[in-house]
């Protein structure tokens, strides 16, 4: 021990690294008190990040950057034992990046820790969460199967909205006019190289920041920020009653951390990295790419709206928010930092957030989306399995209706559900609506005869809410 | 050497221009002037001056507009009448042009007090001005027409510049005079930042219509080489203001004028270190990012080329199938995605229509359901006719049609770009008509 002593303090002579670190982990904090929990998760996006630094360099280390051999090369780290389990963490650590950055971030904001003098250290942060991402999207789509191959598509579709220069752009993410062999290597780079390069000093630029403004006090009511004395004021507040970060306020940063590690690596461990789809192989065309569920909400969101309001979106959308994430420190620099002070504020925080889940659950149903996995009809659910009836429920899956519509629980979401279709509409209206079509339904005209329009419609009309189907009477059948 | 003159210099060019425009700008800013001499010498200073700016801005707006409206100037210079009436403009500005650089050189070599104010750089500049306007007068007489081959030669390879996808082989046509021309002008936007150049960007449009004033010389000069007896303020204002005329300047005027007056002081040995370890590690990492970027960029190679799918016979009238072919430029390290496919449908003997698996609303691959005639998109739902006109859904545009044909009993399809649609509308391909 007294070996290990030595040495360090050798090191230390030379290096001066006792007096560098003394001043960052001694610098004095404020007593939070009842709110003293709520300043981890900056420390845990750290720690999580440094966890995605090191199963990253692992993966990178038997990942093949190739598009003709990534997916083997996956295929080959997933059936390693600790390969596999080291995906797991690269991938839940993504996930709890993304989720305690956005904690974090609302920290922040509903304790208006943006206002003087940390407007520098909101602005460093805001390009974290924008970075962090970016990662998130690109390492999506590192794992190159059908939906990493297809999200990089996607990924140009929506960069060419870009007015002007969409085309040059959308192409230059490709990495050429297709998707090919040079698009894994650029999101690789970018993933491993360029994104990291930009994060590192950030990361660095956020901290140094965080030691030389100090961590904000606890808001309280009635206690607004002024510029002109806040500095003194604060320094007071410390001298007061501020303890040294280390290890005071550090020990819950680290048991959190911990906490957070050990959670990534049980779910890396027990439920396993997500499973590869298909091979990346643009031919394939029974592909239904997904995104990752950070981004669940924004696929409802390009699904949902209007599409003449749609590349507005795509643009002014991440645009706006960008702009309110510079703007927003530098708008409101002073004043009342206490949520109880700033009730828009807590709307604002609770609208985005019931937004955000809601149409990640939406997205995650993706009820827009065709079923084509939906297998035809039971004769059961049928109740015949000749006839018209019978003939239009055959017509009724094979002519795509449904995909979209379901019956009696087989079939998609899409279009209303038309299990009691008999009950609600009568037979012109049937034939007037597969005819005409709608908004979001082809119009069957010309694309069926009048005996397949026939047995469709018979089929339909048999469709009551109550009990079994009712079949058509034969029309010279006596009554 | 093509590359390093047509690629690497004009980069280079622009890259100095810029951020040696920037750094100047903040860490010289009163320096952006012309540096005006009019205060030695103003007789031949009008003549040299009104002549070379009327001509030059003039013959400069031209470049700029061909360059900006390629199509617009095409349309233009599209009948011969009007193509020999603006070369003739053309050719008269670049004389008017030519008297007035003869002038500013002779002024600056026969005017002992203007030539004192010269610097080397100042002399550099005129001379790269005088040879730009010769080369340019000896192309309008020697190389005809010159607006032509400007349009189809050198603004494709500036487009190609700007867009990070250099094509110096589009200037390899050109005379030996006309891309001394072109290289001689990335060579003035070389100078821009470090000569007086720089007064193109300080805008002085206000002197369109602001009064007029009368320039006050209140510094000392500094140099000794300048304190001779004629240069004190009483004898140059004598000679500049009417005594009887109603005159009047503001402070900040005075302070304009008089800092277009004064040069710059001398920096000191350590400014001038300072600057040059600054210049050097701009130019050093200039050297490092130019080529990583360009090359980043440089994979932006549009090619097309016809792939055979398979024999007319093997198509059926009125079917649509799925066929596959390798795209337009497979690399030997892309496995599967080398492969590329589309939607074929045989719609006469000879006639078939190739579209896009892409969905035109995001791009994810359509599905063909045969019994109902139409394509479906997995992702938001969007649906198209078997033509490839819009069912349903949230897509704007039908699906992008890609060219085929029949060649030598083959059926061909012209690999080409994944559609991006842009923001207005969809580029590089035209989508089916309904």
């Amino acid at each position: 021990m007294r070996f290990l002593k030595r040495i360090w303090e050798w090191i230390d002579d030379l290096t001066g690294a006792s007096a560098a670190l003394s001043k960052p982990l001694y610098h004095p904090v404020p007593r939070a008190r009842k709110t003293r929990w709520l300043y981890v998760f900056g420390s845990a996006t750290l720690a999580v990040f440094l966890l995605q630094v090191v199963t990253g360099v692992a993966l990178a280390s038997g990942y093949v950057t190739s598009t003709g051999s990534a997916y083997d090369s996956l295929q080959f780290i997933t059936a390693h034992r600790l390969g596999s389990f080291i995906r797991g963490m690269h991938a839940f650590g993504a996930s709890a990046m993304i989720v305690l950055i956005g904690i974090h971030t609302i920290r922040v904001y509903l304790m208006a820790a943006y206002k003087y003098p940390r407007q520098m250290n909101w602005l460093t942060g805001a390009g974290l969460l924008l970075f962090t991402l970016l990662m998130a999207f690109t390492g999506q789509l590192l794992r190159w199967d059908q939906t990493g191959f297809w999200t990089a598509v996607v990924a140009a579709e929506q960069a060419g909205r870009t007015p002007f220069i969409g085309n040059w752009l959308g192409h230059f993410i490709l990495a050429g006019n297709t998707v090919s062999g040079a698009t894994l290597s650029r999101f690789f780079a970018a993933h491993v190289f360029f994104i990291p390069a930009v994060i590192f000093p950030f990361i660095a630029i956020h901290l140094y920041l965080v030691v030389r403004n100090g961590i904000s006090e606890p808001p309280k009511a009635g206690q607004p920020v002024d510029p002109k004395t806040y500095r003194k004021w604060y320094h007071a507040l410390l001298q007061r009653e501020g303890v040294p970060f280390w290890p005071d306020a550090a020990w819950r940063d680290a048991v959190f951390a911990l906490l957070i590690v050990v959670s990534i690596a049980i779910l890396g461990l027990w439920v396993g990295p997500p499973e590869l789809g298909k091979p990346p192989d643009p031919t394939l065309i029974d592909a239904s790419p997904r995104p990752d569920w950070y981004f669940f909400w924004y696929f409802a969101v390009l699904a949902l709206i209007p599409s003449w309001l749609e590349r507005y979106v795509i643009i002014l959308g991440p645009a706006i928010f960008g702009l309110f994430l510079i703007l927003l420190p530098l708008l409101a620099p002073n004043g009342e930092r206490s949520p109880v002070r700033r009730p828009w504020s807590i709307a604002i925080v609770v609208t985005v957030v019931v937004i955000i889940f809601h149409y990640s659950r939406v997205g995650q149903v993706a009820p827009w989306s065709p079923r084509f996995e939906t297998q035809p009809l039971p004769p059961a659910i049928v109740g015949t399995s000749s006839g018209p009836v019978a003939d239009g429920a055959r017509l009724f899956y094979s002519k795509g209706c449904q995909y979209c519509h379901s019956v009696s629980g087989f079939g998609g979401i899409r279009g209303p559900d038309l299990t009691d279709a008999g009950d609600r509409l009568t037979r012109e209206q049937i034939k007037t609506r597969i005819f005409s079509g709608a908004v979001n339904m082809p119009s069957y005209n010309g694309n069926m005869t009048a005996n397949q329009l026939s047995a469709i419609t018979a089929f339909l009309e048999s469709r009551h809410r109550l009990g079994a189907a009712v079949l058509p009477q034969p029309v010279n059948a006596p009554q | 050497m093509t590359t390093v003159l047509f690629v690497v210099f004009p980069y280079v060019a622009i890259f100095l221009a810029v951020f040696g425009g920037i750094y100047r700008y903040f860490s010289n800013r009163f320096s952006y002037s012309a540096l005006s001499s009019q205060l030695l010498e103003s007789r031949q200073l009008f003549w040299g001056s009104v002549s070379w700016h009327y001509g030059i801005i003039l013959i400069l707006l031209a470049h700029l507009l061909a360059f900006l409206f390629p199509d617009v100037s095409g349309a233009i210079l599209g009948t011969s009448y009007r193509l020999v009436v603006l070369e003739l403009i053309g050719l008269s500005l670049a004389l008017y042009t030519a008297v007035g650089i003869a002038i500013l050189i002779a002024r600056r070599l026969t005017r002992s007090l203007a030539r004192v104010a010269t610097s080397p750089m100042d002399w550099i500049l005129l001379f790269v001005l005088l040879i730009q306007v010769l080369s340019g007068i000896g192309i309008a007489l020697a190389d005809r027409w010159g607006s032509l081959w400007y349009l189809s030669n050198a603004v494709p390879w500036m487009w190609s510049l700007a867009r990070f996808s250099p094509e110096p082989n589009a200037v390899s046509p050109l005379s030996l005079l006309i891309r001394l021309h072109i290289l001689n002008g990335f060579l003035i936007i070389m100078l821009f930042p470090f000569s007086r150049l720089v007064h193109l960007i300080s805008f002085p449009i206000s002197y369109l219509w602001r009064p007029y004033q009368v320039v006050i010389w209140n510094l000392t000069p500094r140099r000794p080489g300048l304190t001779t007896p004629s240069l004190q303020p009483a004898a140059a204002f004598a000679g500049a203001a009417d005594p009887g005329s109603h005159s009047y300047s503001t402070a900040a005027d005075s302070a304009d004028e008089s800092l277009d007056m004064a040069e710059p002081e001398s920096p000191s040995r350590r400014q001038l270190l300072s600057r040059i370890s600054l210049a050097a590690g701009a130019l050093a990492a200039a050297i490092v990012t130019l080529p990583s970027v360009a090359f980043l960029l440089g994979l932006l190679k549009p090619r097309e080329v016809w792939r055979a799918v398979g024999a007319v016979d093997s198509f059926q009238i009125g079917k649509t199938v799925e066929v596959s072919f390798l795209d337009s430029s497979p690399l030997s390290w892309a496995g599967v995605t080398a492969q590329t496919a589309a939607w074929l449908r045989r719609v006469g003997n000879q006639e078939f229509i190739a579209f896009s698996l892409h969905c035109t609303h995001l791009g994810c691959p359509v599905r063909w359901l045969e019994d109902a005639d139409l394509f479906m998109c997995p992702c938001h739902g969007g649906v198209y006719y078997k033509d490839g006109r819009v069912a349903s859904g949230p897509p704007r545009h039908p699906l992008i049609q890609y060219p085929a044909r029949v060649n030598a009993g083959q059926v061909e399809i012209l690999t080409s770009p994944v559609p991006i649609m842009s923001f207005n509308q969809p580029l590089r391909r035209k989508p089916c008509d309904s």
